[in-house]
């Protein structure tokens, strides 16, 4: 599937160190060297302190690299941002209370400098794509958590980014909302063929969602598998019932250092 | 492949000034040199008297540092008489009025139908100008004593404890009903009376909140006391003193206890902040 | 008929009515005891009756004015210097708090100060800024502004802080310009707060300007309490000041919190 496309992003013996309170270098990344596809879904997957989430900020430029580097479209990642090419989901759905639904998804577009009406037509599309559009006018605060991710999802694809950067978007919603989301999420991917980097902590989650599975080890964070996922598209939930699913499961499970997650 | 290079340069080289800016002890140490700087900066505008210019002002009415300095240290004896005075004033009232205010806090909690409404009474007396009945206390007062200096004082007490009532009385409410979800349903398991719930849930819970109210009482338990000292019958205590000197237009003396009124404010808070570092300690 | 009792008393006004009445109850038994033992009642605790008809009797109190029409004109003049020192600190404060946002520096050099100003007894100075500035309107102004300005000011800059670091990283994913973090996401965020640094502040200005009216005698509320004290008019002129001044303090803290509520829609639908 693979060999027409063209790297989107490569990162090259990449490493973060970052001190603690006392001054002690402590490792959060240690080499990682990674090649993600244009229009690849790939799912970073690993226990809490394997450095999952310091390498999508490196690549998205909020965290600056100790050491080695990392190319987007043969650019840094700084001039990327600059060109607006990234989207970020975080975890807790960053909405803005005084705004309402609608004003939250046109808000980077604002900042952008998009005309009125193109923001508000724009913005109407993307509220019809999570299945939001009756909900454009309520505040953040009226809506339930899986809402208001949707929301956040929204405005991500608002702008149109190139690359989407989703750090466990879904790890504090009920396993019904997240499902759901799961699957809007496939459907919207395959609609505007982004290329997706997906933290989770979900090894269920990180297989049903991606093209590759790269799973890290803490202490230090190190990239340690990384698990093809050939799993017909499209995916529906049935997906999870079969037998390949499950040996993929298990597969990345095993390639746990030690096995120490379940 | 050569762009790649070059980048990896760039990347790694810090310049001095970032590498001053992100040092910890650097930024521990400038938060103590900025202050200083700018103390030091408004000491020399006193000074050189560029103050005195942009005030329209003279050293007569705005005295240079050194001679109020000089003047606290000739009547550090007065200054003293009419520090205890104002501090008795702040302190009693403190005193009493935050006792008053935590127990109506904990009546509203123990009956919050009846009490709701009482709280939002109080709080509309937070918004009301006490000062403005500081005068009538004089007159309450009038028989209480045959010591004009004693009935004087009882009357300023009455001001504070007013202030500082209803400000604990808010906070402490908030803090004997806002509870950590759950604690309270687990209380409610056990079958613990309300008196047990309040001993060992609500009264804990409600120490830090009390410590909020306490900051913004000590300052203005200090300038109330110094307010209604204006009013009082009997002339002392630190803020009359200010009053008193300036329509003798005696300037510097008026200022030496201006600074004696800034330091009883600074050395409060000080103590204030110690204790709640002791009281807070297994908060944190 | 029970049923409809019950759903009324249950509302939360109706016990605020009942303190109320309390209070009332209260003050009106210490009248009885203060006019049976006290020779001259009025001065202590007078009927609220009395007050009551004080204020809408037509007998003039100053050479040409009931005590009402003196409360009501006095009161202007006062209410008039307060606010505009009180607007003058809310935009000095705000402008202030948004200034240490913009400078790591200015904050670590001033935040110490604004500390210490909340330390300083402010209305304990109003002579001196009378002395310095000469002028008694002047004076005012500047005393209610001074009061006004820290609670704004340090309210304000703990809504600047309130924004969450997520907020921030998602301006910089986006790479927007100062401009529009201050404008689309700290000043609103700031907002909530400022209003709370307003609602503290308002009663402090009212305080602050009817204290320097007494300081010298031309005029407003303070000049005209401390006349009445001195007995050189019906003492229920300063009675009426006393409750005057409460309904302004409490009207004013109202006030403010219809206007936070008509600028902030979000609130209105939570």
């Amino acid at each position: 599937m693979s060999e027409a496309r063209e790297v989107e992003i490569k990162t090259r013996n990449l490493g973060v160190t970052f001190q603690d309170n006392e001054g002690n270098d402590v490792a959060a990344l240690t080499g990682v060297n990674l090649e993600i596809m244009k229009g690849e879904f790939i799912a970073l997957l690993g226990p809490s302190g394997c450095g999952k989430t310091t390498l999508l900020r490196s690549i998205a430029d909020l965290q600056k690299p100790t050491e080695g580097d990392v190319h987007i479209q043969g650019m840094t990642p700084k001039e990327v941002r600059l060109q607006k090419k990234f989207g970020f989901v975080f975890q807790q759905p960053v909405l803005f209370d005084w705004r309402t639904v609608k004003k939250n998804v046109e808000l980077p577009m604002e900042i952008m400098g998009y005309s009125k009406g193109e923001r508000s037509d724009r913005a109407d599309e993307m509220l019809e794509m999570v299945g939001l559009k009756d909900f454009a006018k309520h505040y953040p605060k009226q809506l339930s958590g899986g809402m208001q991710q949707r929301a956040n999802i929204a405005r991500a694809f608002g702008l149109d980014p190139d690359i989407l950067l989703m750090d466990e978007p879904f790890s504090a919603l009920d396993e019904f909302t997240k499902e759901k989301l799961h699957e809007d999420l496939l459907r919207i991917w395959r609609a505007t063929n982004k290329t997706i980097l997906f933290v989770t902590h979900n090894i269920q989650e990180g297989v049903f969602l991606s093209d590759r599975v790269c799973v890290l080890s803490p202490h230090p964070g190190r990239l340690s598998a990384i698990v093809d996922i050939d799993l017909q598209r499209p995916r529906s939930l049935e997906v999870k019932e079969t037998a390949h699913f499950n040996e993929l499961v298990a597969k990345v499970r095993g390639s746990f250092e030690g096995g120490s997650v379940s | 492949m050569e762009y790649e290079v070059k980048l990896k340069k760039v990347g790694r080289k810090k310049t001095l000034r970032q590498r001053i800016k992100e040092n910890k002890s650097w930024q521990n140490l400038s938060t103590f040199i900025w202050p200083l700087v700018f103390g030091l900066i408004m000491i020399g505008l006193w000074q050189k008297e560029v103050l005195h210019s942009w005030f329209h002002t003279d050293t007569f009415t705005l005295p240079l540092l050194n001679k109020i300095g000089g003047i606290m240290g000739d009547i550090h004896e007065k200054l003293l008489e009419n520090t205890i005075s104002t501090v008795q004033v702040a302190f009693w009232g403190l005193l009493i009025g935050s006792l008053l205010g935590y127990l109506i806090a904990v009546f509203v909690a123990i009956f919050p139908k009846v009490g709701k409404g009482g709280l939002s009474v109080i709080g509309a007396f937070a918004s009301v100008p006490v000062v403005a009945m500081a005068p009538v206390f004089n007159n309450w007062t009038k028989d209480v004593s045959t010591d004009a200096g004693f009935r004087s004082m009882v009357s300023k007490i009455i001001v504070v404890t007013l202030i500082c009532a209803a400000d604990m009385g808010l906070n402490a409410y908030r803090g004997l009903t806002e509870i950590k979800p759950y604690s309270e349903d687990l209380m409610a398991i056990y079958a613990a009376p309300k008196r047990v719930t309040l001993w060992k849930l609500r009264l804990p819970n409600s120490v830090p909140y009390v410590f909020t109210a306490l900051k913004v009482s000590v300052p203005a338990s200090i300038m109330t006391a110094i307010v209604s000292e204006y009013f009082a019958e009997y002339i002392t205590g630190v803020g009359r003193q200010i009053r008193e000197n300036i329509v003798l237009a005696q300037y510097s003396t008026a200022w030496a206890y201006i600074a004696t009124a800034c330091l009883i404010g600074v050395v409060a808070y000080i103590i204030l902040m110690v204790l709640q570092s002791i009281c807070l300690k297994r908060y944190h | 008929m029970k049923r409809k009792i019950k759903r009324i008393v249950e509302k939360p006004w109706f016990s605020s009515i009942i303190w109320i009445l309390i209070l009332i109850a209260l003050w009106e038994v210490g009248a009885v005891v203060v006019s049976n033992t006290k020779r001259v009642p009025e001065n202590i605790l007078p009927h609220l009756h009395q007050i009551l008809g004080a204020a809408l009797s037509g007998k003039t109190v100053t050479a040409d004015m009931t005590a009402t029409q003196a409360v009501l004109s006095s009161a202007g003049l006062t209410l008039f210097r307060a606010l505009l020192g009180f607007f003058l600190g809310a935009v000095i404060g705000f402008l202030f708090a948004l200034l240490m946002k913009l400078s790591g520096v200015i904050e670590k050099m001033l935040f110490p100060y604004l500390m210490l100003i909340q330390l300083i007894p402010v209305l304990g100075l109003a002579p001196i800024v009378l002395a310095i500035t000469g002028d008694i309107n002047v004076s005012r102004v500047v005393i209610a502004s001074i009061l006004s300005f820290y609670p704004v000011a340090t309210n304000t800059l703990a809504g600047f802080k309130s924004v969450e670091k997520e907020k921030y990283d998602l301006m910089f994913i986006y790479a927007a310009k100062p401009y529009y973090i201050y404008t689309k996401v700290l000043i609103p965020a700031a907002l909530p707060y400022f209003f709370t640094g307003l609602k503290i502040a308002a009663p402090m200005a009212v305080t602050a300007s009817i204290l320097v009216d007494t300081l010298q005698g031309d005029g407003g509320l303070g000049c005209l309490l401390s006349q009445s004290l001195k007995h050189a008019m019906s003492i229920y002129v300063f009675w009426l000041i006393v409750f005057f001044s409460a309904f302004v303090g409490i009207i004013i803290s109202k006030i403010i919190g219809w206007i936070e509520y008509g600028v902030s829609p979000w609130k209105r639908r939570a």
